[in-house]
């Protein structure tokens, strides 16, 4: 094989720890006593590479994305508040809807307390603004991050968090609304078991 | 003197949720006369085809901005005049000098309450809605 950085033989991150290793092979078969914190310094390099690369293939597991995952829950949390939203104000304006049937005092107070119903409902609209941003952030970063998994090339070996078993396995948190199950499907297979 | 209770206005944003509060509160000032857009290109294309006294819109939006609204607004012959007051969560010192260079007529910072969007109307007609 050739060297990294000759001629015809790209430099990259995923044969580096390849070529370190050769290295100190190399090193270990000379006679000197000079080679020993030159061996140590290159194992260190890399075992850091080896490393790096393991928790970087971390981030891309098998079967799953984490980041990925995540910009798709921060999507169905501003859809969710949305919703939330909405019902809110539905309710909202059912109660303004009876005020000619009630006195003019008590007209007046929950014209008040559904103005502030009104006003304080804008915060699905601040905190989704807010949430657009994290997301935007969070797929820049995945950006980045792929194009350093690339770099790196696939990591040796099993890699990323330990596969959760037993009832561990069933701790997912709600559903995003595309992968969920709605209650038909769930009556449907609670029916078919 | 107060102000024409049938006057038209146009509300703009992309947020369905935001156009229902905003509707709900002009209601509660007695301004009933309302029509909605989504963002920019659809609130340009109802102002060049009806007649409006009032534009109340958000800054960000796609695929037009509220500013590139406002921009268009004020340069064509026919809409130059029409009030226009920015309802927004954009803050920051440069959008509100942005704004008024572009010829808002007033700026609203989101979250918002009633008073505060009737103080607003008021000042931009200049009269006690």
């Amino acid at each position: 094989m050739g060297n990294p950085g000759e001629q015809g033989v790209p430099l990259q991150l995923n044969n580096a720890h390849g070529y370190l290793d050769r290295v100190i092979r190399e090193l270990h078969a000379m006679r000197t006593e000079k080679k020993h914190p030159l061996v140590g310094v290159l194992q260190y390099l890399s075992d850091h590479i080896r490393h790096t690369r393991t928790e970087l293939g971390a981030l891309r597991p098998r079967g799953g994305d984490i980041l990925s995952t995540t910009a798709d829950e921060l999507e169905e949390i501003v859809a969710e508040t949305g919703r939330a939203a909405n019902e809110i104000m539905g309710a909202a304006e059912a109660i303004e809807q009876l005020m000619p049937r009630v006195g003019k005092d008590v007209a007046v107070e929950l014209l008040a307390a559904v103005t502030r119903i009104y006003e304080a409902s804008a915060f699905q609209d601040i905190t989704g603004q807010r949430i657009t941003k994290i997301i935007r952030a969070v797929q820049d970063i995945e950006d980045k991050i792929d194009t350093l998994v690339g770099a790196c090339g696939e990591p040796d070996g099993e890699t990323g968090a330990p596969e959760r078993c037993g009832d561990e396995a069933l701790l997912n948190g709600p559903q995003l609304a595309k992968a969920a199950n709605t209650q038909d499907d769930i009556d449907a297979l609670f029916d078919s078991l | 003197m107060t102000l024409d209770k049938k006057m038209r206005i146009l509300i703009v944003d992309d947020y369905t949720t935001m156009l229902r509060i905003l509707r709900n509160l002009l209601r509660q000032l007695d301004l009933n006369n309302v029509d909605e857009a989504q963002n920019g290109e659809e609130a340009l294309f109802k102002l060049r085809k009806e007649t409006f006294d009032l534009v109340i819109s958000d800054w960000n939006m796609q695929p037009m901005t509220g500013i590139d609204l406002l921009r268009q607004v004020r340069t064509d012959l026919k809409l130059k005049r029409i009030p226009f007051i920015m309802v927004t969560a954009e803050s920051k010192t440069e959008n509100v000098i942005v704004a008024k260079q572009a010829g808002v007529s007033n700026y609203i910072v989101k979250p918002f309450n009633a008073e505060t969007l009737r103080m607003k109307i008021e000042s931009v007609f200049k009269v006690a809605v």
